[in-house]
């Protein structure tokens, strides 16, 4: 075997990798009780996934530009996303999206006006 | 204490590992079945040792970045992360994580770590309109003692 053919692959393999925490996240989404949990469990997704994923992409097609390409995308995937799940756990904690029952401690509650507190 | 390139390098490959362990400790807890599920999610106050803007929006996002622990909104003043955890046995074992990750992030950022010391004592957050006791001290705190006296 060739090493082209191990490298291709490789690739393959990364982009399941990629596609099975995807799928589990997904599943993620419909088990897990409450809002943060969720934004929780995307978080695999959205990070290891799609990363994984374009690597594997790379991997398949190298070339110089490629990897600035990919670094570039892996970077600035990592970053939004993590913003974008700080967004939706603070506009729903702002919005009485209350964590569910078997969280056992919040300390954030304490900074709620009295009369949201339930 | 290494040079400063090696520690960022070193941050950034012991963050690798964690990134990694977390992903798969959510994954396994989320193919459990749903009884099964060893599940403790807690939202705490961690006290903070990061003081400019870029080390609190870094410090922030690499939390949220690590599957199964969510920064939920800061306070600067106070100097606090608030952090949902997925998987928390103790208030103390998640303060202990998100610390040991801000150490590691800070004497990677700083040139010099300097100082890494936080409050010790969670301060008492409230609303700012609360912030004023209700009634005046003394006035009429104690009415049931206050009775007995007169009586």
């Amino acid at each position: 075997m060739e090493l082209i053919d191990i490298v291709q692959a490789l690739g393959l393999l990364f982009i399941f990798l990629g596609i099975g925490t995807i799928i589990v996240s997904a599943i993620g989404l419909f088990k897990l009780p409450d809002l943060y949990l969720r934004a929780s469990a995307v978080g695999t997704s959205a990070g290891l996934g799609v990363a994984s994923i374009v690597l594997g992409a790379l991997l398949m097609d190298f070339s110089g530009l490629n990897l600035l390409k990919a670094v570039i995308a892996i970077i600035a995937q990592l970053l939004t996303s993590a913003v974008g799940s700080m967004a939706i756990a603070r506009a729903g904690y702002l919005n009485n999206a209350l964590p569910a029952e078997i969280t056992h401690i919040d300390e954030l509650s304490l900074t709620r006006r009295s009369s949201d507190r339930s | 204490m290494m040079s400063w390139p090696f520690r960022i390098i070193g941050f950034l490959l012991w963050y690798a590992k964690e990134f990694l362990l977390a992903n798969l400790a959510v994954t396994a807890d989320v193919l459990r079945p749903r009884r099964r599920m060893k599940m403790r999610p807690a939202i705490v106050a961690v006290p903070a040792a990061s003081r400019t803007d870029s080390e609190w929006t870094l410090i922030s996002s690499l939390i949220t970045l690590t599957p199964g622990t969510l920064t939920i909104t800061i306070s600067r003043e106070h100097g606090i992360l608030y952090v949902h955890g997925m998987f928390v046995e103790s208030r103390a074992q998640l303060v202990a994580d998100i610390q040991e990750m801000e150490d590691r992030l800070l004497n990677a950022m700083r040139r010099e770590p300097g100082d890494l010391t936080r409050p010790t004592e969670r301060p008492v957050v409230r609303p700012l309109d609360e912030a004023a006791p209700p009634f005046a001290p003394g006035a009429a705190q104690h009415p049931p003692t206050e009775a007995g006296e007169r009586s």
